[in-house]
This record gives structure tokens, C-alpha cells and sequence, in this order.
């Protein structure tokens, strides 16, 4: 379905990386503050290739945490350009995962987007206060396969749970609720929250934001070997220069542009 | 999946949804109680409205009806009828022992078969007991007394037997029952019982006379009542003293306040309905003015008058008791369908069986303004409660709106990993009626728990904060009524779930379309 999309004459003027994972094409948002229009992003462009670890950098209102969330299908972006005084429509935003389109997916094909390709990681770990450590990371694959898949698949996901929570040297702390952790065990839970489901995708948001130097050091030696040993694609946002060093590629943004690829 | 794990630790891990189970209970429990206690109300008015009634009966008021033991022989023949009795009834004027005038119901009953066909035996109230009523704690009650046991089996006797020995001479004579409330003088007590009072009555000479007015003992009535010709045109009024053999309560105010049962015989013979000489004016064409002879003077004298027959005797009511188990509806249909029969037999000297739609009612349909105006009443208080009660959707709506603007984060967090609009919505729903099973069972126990010892929580208060809510010195029934009814239970119980689904519905939806990112955002 999707290979026939891109045969189809309009789709031509599409001048992505065909091969890429993610891509983004003409992404616009703008958001309104009460009568205000506020533009965020102004027509930015994205290809990621499969196994790639992009970070965006930027500061603070930029746009990055909304073009994170506009590639992981939890917001669309903008067919029409909103200013203060008129509203005009802009080319045909794209967001297309393994070649399958976003923006013309429905919000239940959103929903099985984000359950079974991407993983979220957020900068203030947003884990659910009542549910223990292994809880948090199960609760996504309870989302993915619903009440009977679980059951049924109940014993491989709490062990996948188990394995990743040990990897990320958690075991000893499986029964413990989110306030009994630190900064630096939270944050490895969420990501180990994002992976349950084996995610080609991580898109993490200013993963280390909210650390210390070290500990925000020790995340990203445990992404970094994650991706190493499973090929994952990662996209990260962040503002710190030294995060930037580590990745393949870093894209900057500024004022909802990209002004350095 | 994910709604049942956060439903469980939400419902163990917070203090708001103990509040909404709690509004959930209180509310719940606050509707079975007060339905439960005007259901019990209105059984126990519905039977004590039956008590003096039996199943269906025969009305013709005012002239009646005659052969009326053909008809119980009838009745009493067929399987589905236990018994059937005579009755007469009528309004009349008593005077009662301090003179007062007072309007009253008179009932002309036989006593035995009238205690077949009815609970009449058991509403005597002036009886030997052999152990307290239940709000008698201390045992005052005088029927529980050795020393006057005999006294009361004799009263209790009389009454069955509608008699009473002459309190001089000693000669049995017909007596009467009277209502327990019909002359004021029987003081109600705390606990349900009576106490008989002595009255002053006026004499012309302006000194006082006091009045005894244990009724059974000595006292009587008297009757004035207005006789109809058999055509129902009114006679002269007649007037006649009744002794009392004993006094009933059966549980409906209005008719002990204002009845009284006199032997069939004597409200026939004061109505006219006994049976008589049918006599005709002489009419001879041959002889313009006949004669006969008069034992009495020895001499012939005018003939006016000849006896051309009997009038038989007539009673406006015969009640009829069906077997046990057999429907009402068909019980009336059996009677109908027996009366027809009688009409065709004694056709010409009874009424007949055409339209007997008035005149054959179950003891429903004598009862349905009673019943209907106590059910209205139950409705009323139900609808209010109700409205009432819908403070709890909005309670559980200020909570569940509150919890889930509290929990917006999570809500973006689920939203990020695949969870679906319908899968938030669901989230809440189940866990408004998890609340609602939780808080609705709950005061559906407690409702239970409190109709069932209503009473005893009653008497509790009394004795411990002196708060008495229910006197039987001002209602009629010793005890609170109540009466759990398991359908009316299952009712509340699922309205009580529902009203928490419904609280939590808004909520349910507001998160459901929260966009994800400004919930992920939410401060």
C-alpha cells in the first residue's frame, strides 16, 4: 500500500532519502496561546537511516521537543501556515516511518505506531507513581497486546522486563516504587519502559536533562551500548554540546528551523 | 490490561475514591433504608387493611340482599373457597360513656364464621399474654398480669362470642366489639400498649359524675341508626344500647378509631333486614269492606292486611376467604361465576348477576385508595431521596475531575506508549464503576444491616441520646416497619453503580481527548 503511494506521480516531488527509516518533510507547527498564534517549527526536514543516533540540538523553545513529537505520532503537524493575520496553506507536511505515511494515519494506527515502533524516553522520567519498577516497564507491553495477548505472552515479557531492568542494573529493585529510586534509576527504567516492546525507533527527550553530569554520563553509556547491541535507531534532543559529540549526527535547530545539518 | 493494574492500585492508593465510595454507600444505604421502611409500611398497612376483609367480597349496600346462606352454601361448596360469612354495614351515631356524640361504622358480623373468613379473632385486644410486646420492656402492660388473667380470658371470650353477661343479673346478652380508639379513653402508651382511663361526665344537675371506661367490663354504647325500607327509602331512626364484650385493634387507625361490631341479628332487626311477614292491603272487589275475627276482643273487626308471605332476611356484604395459594383475580372470577349461579336460582328475589363488576371486589380494590395514596407517598420520598441522591453523580464527578486532571500526566504517559482514547475512557469508566460496585455494595450491606436492626438502633438512641423518632404513643405501629426487599436491593445496587459510571463518564471523556502532548506538558 505504502509502495504504491510513493509510485503515484504527486508523490515525485518527494526528495527524501528513500532508504531512510524517518523521514520529515515540510513539518510546520504553530501553536496558539489564547488570540496569539506562536510558530514553533517552520518547515523542517528530517531523514534519519536505520541504526543512526541523531541528536537535535537546540535551546530552549526552539521547536525540538515538538518535532519529537510530531516523528513520534503524538502530535500532526500543520497543513496550513497560522500567523496573526492570516492563515495560509503550506506543500503537504510528511512524517514517514518505514515508509508508511503519519499524517494520513488514523488515530488508531497512531496508537499502534507508538505501541509497537517508538519507545519514549522524557526527560522527567514520567513514570506512574502507583505501579512498582517492573509494573512501569510491563505496563507498555499490557498496552500493546491488550488483556488476553498478555496473558498469554505474560511469562516472555516479564522476563524481557526482568533482562532489560538487569541490564540496567535495576534487578534489586524490581518491587520498588518510583520514589524510592534516584534521578539516574528512574530515568533507566523509562528507558527501559521504551524498549519492552523492541522498538526500531527511541526517541528520547532530554534524556539526561534532568541529571548530573555523571549520571546523565552513565545513561548514555547504556544507550550507547543498547544501540550497539541492537541496532536500534535513536533520535535525541537535547541542548547539551557533549550529549551532540556522541551521536552520528546532530542536526541544529533554531527558532523552528534547521540551520546546521 | 493496563486499566485493571491502575484501577486496583488507584482504588488501594488514594483517599479520593474512599470519599466518592463512601458518598456512593451513604447514598445507597440512605435509599434502601427509606424505601424498605415505607414498603414495610405499606405491607403492614396492606395487612392490617386485610385483616377485617377477607378475600373478595358480595356488596349490595344499603336494602342488601336475601337467601344470603344459600349463597355461602354455594361458595363454600366449591374447592377454591375456604369460607364465606354474612355481614351488614352501615354508618350510625354512638354515644360514648362520657356522652360524647361521635359518627362510627357499624358492622353486623357473625362472630364465628366472620373469624373464619377473617383475622377478626386476633385483633381482640383485651386478652391474657403470656410474654411482653416487643417495646414492653419492662412488662407494665396490665394483660401480662396473673392476678387478672382470669378476667381477661373471660373478656377475651366474650369477645369471640360477641356476649357478655349482664353485670347484675348475670344473663348472657348480645354484645358488641368496639374499636380500640373509638372512645379516647384507652391511653396509648410508650411502648404500644393501653391503658383504660377513667372520664368525668356532666350531669344536669352540674355536679360530675366519674366514669369508669374499661368497656369490657361494664360499659356499653349506644347506637342510633337510620333504617331504610326495602326499597331503600329511610325509616325512622332507632336507637339502642350496646354492651361491650371487648375491644379490637387491627392495625389501621382509621377503622379502629371509628368501627364497631354488633351480632348480625341485632343490626339486621335494628335495619329491618331480619326476616318479616310480607303483608299486602286487602282487596276484595266482591266484598268492599271484609272482616275478620279478633281472638283478642272476640269481635269481628276491619280485615286491612294479609299475610301473603315471608320476607326472607338480608345482609349488604358476604365475604368470602379463598383456599390457600389460589390468585385473587381468579378467586373473583370463581365468585362471580358462583353469585351468577345464585342469581339464576333465587332469579326475581335477589339481585341480579349482570354487571357484578362493582359489586364482587378483591380486598385490593376495597383498600386501593389507601394502598395507592401510601404508594404515592413512597414514590414522593423516593423521588426526593433521589434527587438527593444525584449529588453523588456530581460528587463523583468533582472527584473523578479532579483525580483525573491530577493523574493528566500519566494519562500523555499511556497516551506515548499505544494506549488508545477508548483505552483512557475505559480507564475511568471501570474504575467509576469499580467505585461504584465497591461503594454500592458496601451501603447496600449497610442498608441491610440498619432495616434489618432498625429497631434495636432505634430503641439505642432512645435510651443513650434520648432521641425517640418513632413513639408509638403517636404512630400506630409498635415498631418501625421495614421490609428488604432483595428486588429492591439489586435495584438500588445497580442505580448506585450506574451513578458512579455516570460521575465518572465526563471525566472519562475529558481525558480520553486530552491531546497527549499537552498532557505530557501539563503543570
Amino acid at each position: 500500500m505504502e509502495s504504491q503511494t510513493h509510485t503515484q506521480p504527486k508523490k515525485k516531488q518527494w526528495k527524501g532519502d528513500p532508504n531512510a527509516i524517518l523521514s520529515a518533510r515540510a513539518i510546520h507547527k504553530t501553536y496558539k496561546l489564547g488570540r496569539l498564534a506562536v510558530p514553533v517549527l517552520h518547515g523542517v526536514n528530517l531523514d534519519v537511516q536505520k541504526g543512526e543516533w541523531v541528536t537535535i540540538l537546540g535551546a530552549s523553545g526552539s521547536g525540538k521537543s515538538t518535532f519529537l513529537h510530531l516523528l513520534g505520532g503524538l502530535d500532526r503537524p500543520d497543513r496550513h501556515v497560522r500567523s496573526d493575520q492570516q492563515r495560509r496553506p503550506v506543500s503537504a507536511p510528511s512524517v514517514k516511518f518505514e515508509g508508511r505515511e503519519l499524517t494520513k494515519m488514523v488515530a488508531r494506527q497512531l496508537d499502534h505506531y507508538r505501541a509497537n515502533d517508538v519507545g519514549f524516553v522524557f526527560q522527567f522520567y514520567h513514570l506512574l507513581p502507583e505501579l512498582s519498577v517492573i509494573q512501569n516497564v510491563a505496563v507498555g507491553a499490557m498496552i500493546k497486546h491488550g488483556r488476553i495477548g498478555y496473558h498469554m505472552n505474560r511469562k516472555s515479557i516479564i522476563d524481557r522486563a526482568t533482562m532489560l531492568l538487569d541490564r540496567f542494573g535495576l534487578s534489586h529493585r524490581l518491587k520498588h516504587r518510583p520514589t524510592e529510586l534516584s534521578g539516574g534509576e528512574r530515568q533507566r527504567v523509562a528507558i527501559a519502559r521504551a524498549l519492552i516492546n523492541e522498538p526500531s525507533l527511541l526517541l528520547a527527550d532530554e534524556p539526561t536533562g534532568n541529571l548530573d553530569a555523571k549520571t546523565g554520563g552513565s545513561i548514555l553509556d547504556s544507550i550507547f551500548e543498547l544501540r550497539q547491541d541492537t541496532g536500534l535507531t535513536l533520535v535525541m534532543v537535547t541542548h547539551d554540546e557533549r550529549i551532540a559529540e556522541r551521536s552520528d549526527r546532530v542536526i541544529r535547530l533554531h527558532d523552528g528551523r534547521i540551520v546546521e545539518d | 490490561m493496563y486499566q485493571a493494574l491502575l484501577t486496583k492500585k488507584y482504588l488501594t492508593r488514594k483517599v479520593m475514591p474512599l470519599l466518592a465510595m463512601v458518598a456512593v454507600m451513604l447514598s445507597v444505604a440512605t435509599i434502601l433504608i427509606t424505601w424498605s421502611v415505607m414498603g414495610g409500611f405499606l405491607k403492614n398497612l396492606v395487612n392490617s387493611g386485610r385483616t377485617l376483609v377477607g378475600d373478595v367480597v358480595i356488596v349490595w349496600p344499603n336494602v342488601g340482599f336475601a337467601h344470603y346462606d344459600e349463597l355461602i352454601v354455594m361458595l363454600e361448596a366449591d374447592q377454591d373457597i375456604t369460607a364465606a360469612t354474612p355481614t351488614i354495614e352501615t354508618f350510625g351515631l354512638a354515644q360514648l360513656p362520657d356522652d360524647r356524640i361521635e359518627l362510627i361504622s357499624i358492622k353486623g358480623v357473625d362472630a364465628k364464621s366472620y373469624s373464619d373468613v377473617t383475622g377478626f379473632a386476633d385483633t381482640m385486644w383485651w386478652k391474657p399474654l403470656d410474654k411482653p410486646t416487643v417495646k414492653d420492656h419492662a412488662g407494665d402492660d396490665i394483660r401480662l398480669m396473673p392476678e387478672y388473667k382470669a378476667i381477661f380470658e373471660q373478656i377475651h371470650a366474650n369477645g369471640l362470642s360477641m356476649t357478655r353477661p349482664h353485670p347484675k343479673t348475670g344473663v348472657i346478652e348480645p354484645a358488641g366489639v368496639l374499636g380500640i380508639e373509638v372512645t379516647g379513653l384507652n391511653q396509648r402508651t410508650k411502648w404500644g400498649g393501653y391503658y383504660p382511663l377513667n372520664t368525668n361526665r356532666a350531669l344536669p344537675d352540674g355536679s360530675v359524675e366519674i366514669v369508669e371506661s374499661f368497656m369490657p367490663r361494664d360499659g356499653s354504647i349506644g347506637l342510633t341508626i337510620l333504617a331504610l325500607d326495602s326499597s331503600g327509602r329511610p325509616i325512622d331512626p332507632v336507637t339502642r344500647t350496646i354492651p361491650i364484650a371487648n375491644e379490637f385493634q387491627s392495625g389501621l387507625y382509621e377503622v379502629d378509631q371509628g368501627t364497631i361490631f354488633v351480632p348480625l341479628e341485632i343490626l339486621q332487626k335494628m335495619l329491618r333486614l331480619n326476616e318479616a311477614s310480607k303483608v299486602e292491603l286487602v282487596k276484595d272487589n266482591d266484598d268492599p269492606f271484609p272482616t275478620e275475627f279478633d281472638p283478642a276482643t272476640g269481635q269481628f273487626v276491619p280485615k286491612m292486611k294479609e299475610i301473603v308471605g315471608i320476607d326472607p332476611a338480608r345482609v349488604t356484604t358476604v365475604l368470602v376467604r379463598g383456599a390457600d395459594g389460589i390468585a385473587l383475580d381468579k378467586l373473583q372470577d370463581r365468585v362471580r361465576m358462583i353469585y351468577n349461579d345464585f342469581a339464576d336460582e333465587y332469579a326475581g328475589q335477589v339481585p341480579t348477576g349482570f354487571q357484578m363488576e362493582r359489586q364482587i371486589k378483591t380486598w385490593e380494590d376495597l383498600n386501593r385508595t389507601m394502598i395507592s395514596a401510601v404508594e404515592k407517598e413512597t414514590l414522593m420520598v423516593l423521588f426526593i431521596f433521589g434527587i438527593v441522591s444525584m449529588t453523588t453523580v456530581f460528587l463523583v464527578l468533582a472527584i473523578f475531575w479532579s483525580m483525573a486532571t491530577e493523574k493528566t500526566k500519566d494519562i500523555g504517559v499511556l497516551r506515548a506508549l499505544g494506549a488508545s482514547t477508548m483505552g483512557i475512557a475505559w480507564l475511568w469508566v471501570r474504575y467509576g464503576a469499580s467505585i461504584g460496585l465497591v461503594g454500592a455494595a458496601a451501603g447496600t450491606t449497610l442498608g441491610y444491616l440498619v432495616v434489618s436492626n432498625i429497631n434495636q438502633i432505634h430503641d439505642w438512641m432512645g435510651e443513650n441520646l434520648n432521641i425517640v423518632i418513632w413513639d408509638p404513643r403517636q404512630y400506630y405501629f409498635i415498631e418501625i416497619p421495614s421490609d428488604v426487599d432483595p428486588v429492591k436491593a439489586v435495584i438500588i445496587f445497580v442505580i448506585g453503580v450506574l451513578t458512579c459510571v455516570l460521575g465518572a463518564l465526563i471525566p472519562a471523556l475529558h481525558s480520553a481527548l486530552l491531546d497527549p502532548v499537552k498532557a505530557l506538558r501539563f503543570e
